[in-house]
């Protein structure tokens, strides 16, 4: 019998690729990686990508391989790819791209969640709070508080029909919709607000959402 | 079977008590049978304003409690024949003397004899309030052209929505024409679409309303006065007639100036 080997390493124009066999015993994987990572016969630094194929890996194990292959003075590693994720994670993902839709006012004192994108079809009046793990777009009059991405995604957005917000969360960042602020229109129809790459919260017409956040758009195919 | 009718406003000073005493006269006037129940335990007001206080024998907390019938705690309001009728609220004890579910059963006795049993809502969104909710069909949200009274509005309005009645109603209170047409107050239309549910009726500011209330007499019972024609405007929609809303003259002209005015158009 032929020994298959485990880990097998590729050069590839983005770099190397370090595929880790999925089959075998997670132990001997490990072995075999340690051995592997310091056979001599490399020169200078590279990047590394590791692919696990459909191995599935728990946070620990995947500090484990990190660790192992980072002992290599040659190897850094860019990233680490799985073809395979738990249930759970699945199912996380899958609530937090769905998207929640909510018609009617939300009124003084009242709080709508949502885990992935909301939709609110009406007003959120001044001191109402919409929340949402991704987006918020307000199809009506945004009067209150919006926190987008509650969970830390920086790339949410907060988009109204009409854009009077007294404050506007996105991640971890806060702004106050004072009338200090400069970015504060006089007709404030149809804006959004997203984290700048300057690092601040900034309103801008939602026509020009597709300019700073073209990913956001899940549509496919059309002409 | 009648319809309980309660007001309220979650702001206080806003006149939801004055506006239930005239509410409740001016049905009276059109031939209802109506009973008034003060849910204000601890603060009660109505009874002064329908001049009624020293005809208070017994209250709600002591029908509540079985220490007398219904009946027995009814003031009849002897300026209309047997068609206007308060309960008081009492005056010694707190809001946690009564639960919900009491007054659910005391306002569904009440809707067996009574045309319309409208209630007076305490101000704020505790016990009071939830005590003065709990029996009622339909709602009447009492607000001014403050911005502090439309933001209590828009949260007790929320509150009322969770609740199993009808979407409640609108009423703004205390306008003064002079200041809405000037800008420097909301106007009835800003308010409107802001709280987007319909409105039932606007109240002018008028100064014979606290005169009328300090003598115990609803100011419903002057026709002369604006605020008079207001509250029966609002009591016809209630009845079911579509009447115009009124509109508010910025000065009140003498009858004269009146004339002149018809005649130089």
């Amino acid at each position: 019998m032929t020994t298959k080997q485990l880990v097998y390493i590729k050069g590839t124009k983005d770099g190397l690729v370090l595929r880790l066999d999925d089959q075998c015993a997670y132990s001997e994987l490990i072995d075999e990686l340690k051995r592997k990572v310091s056979e001599d016969g490399m020169e200078g630094q590279a990047e590394v990508q590791i692919q696990l194929g459909n191995r599935y890996c728990d946070d620990e194990q995947l500090k484990d391989i990190l660790h192992i292959v980072q002992q290599s003075e040659h190897l850094k590693v860019s990233k680490i790819k799985s073809d395979v994720i738990s249930v759970e994670e699945c199912n996380r993902r899958v609530v937090e791209s769905r998207s929640a839709t909510y018609v009617g006012i939300v009124r003084s004192g009242q709080t709508i969640r949502a885990d992935g994108d909301l939709v609110i079809i009406g007003d959120v009046n001044p001191n109402a709070r919409v929340e949402a793990g991704g987006s918020i777009f307000v199809l009506g009059r945004l009067k209150g508080i919006a926190h987008a991405g509650v969970k830390g995604n920086r790339e949410a957005v907060i988009a109204a029909s009409w854009f009077e917000a007294t404050h506007l969360l996105i991640a971890d960042l806060m702004e106050l919709m004072t009338n200090e602020l400069a970015v504060l229109s006089e007709t404030p129809e149809m804006e959004c607000a997203y984290i700048h790459s300057n690092g601040h919260i900034t309103i801008d017409r939602l026509q020009d959402l597709r300019l700073f956040r073209p990913n956001l758009s899940t549509f496919k195919g059309g002409s | 079977m009648g319809e309980a009718i309660v007001i309220t406003s979650g702001k206080g000073g806003v006149g939801k008590t004055t506006t239930t005493a005239n509410l409740g006269t001016a049905l009276a006037l059109q031939g209802k049978k109506v009973c008034l129940v003060d849910t204000d335990i601890g603060l009660r007001n109505l009874d002064v304003i329908l001049g009624l206080e020293n005809r208070i024998i017994y209250d709600l907390v002591d029908t509540i409690e079985g220490r007398c019938k219904i009946h027995q705690a009814l003031v009849k309001d002897k300026r209309f024949d047997e068609l206007l009728f308060l309960l008081p609220a009492a005056q010694t004890t707190d809001k946690t003397a009564v639960t919900p579910q009491q007054m659910k059963q005391l306002i569904g006795e009440l809707k067996r004899d009574y045309d319309f049993v409208l209630i007076d809502c305490p101000a704020g969104i505790e016990q009071g309030y939830k005590n003065a909710v709990a029996g009622a069909d339909k709602a009447i949200v009492v607000t001014t052209p403050e911005i502090s009274a439309v933001r209590d509005a828009d949260r007790i309005i929320g509150l009322l929505e969770q609740e199993e009645i009808e979407p409640p109603k609108l009423i703004i209170n205390r306008i003064r024409p002079h200041l809405m047409n000037r800008g420097d107050t909301l106007d009835v239309n800003e308010i409107t679409t802001h709280l987007s549910i319909d409105l039932l009726g606007i109240i002018p500011d008028d100064e014979n309303v606290i005169s009328s209330s300090n003598k115990g007499e609803p100011i419903v019972m002057e026709p002369s006065t604006q605020a008079a024609l207001a509250y029966r405007n609002i009591v016809r929609r209630i009845l079911g007639e579509s009447v115009p809303l009124m509109t508010l003259e910025s000065e009140s002209k003498g009858v004269f100036a009146k004339f002149k005015s018809l005649f130089s158009k």
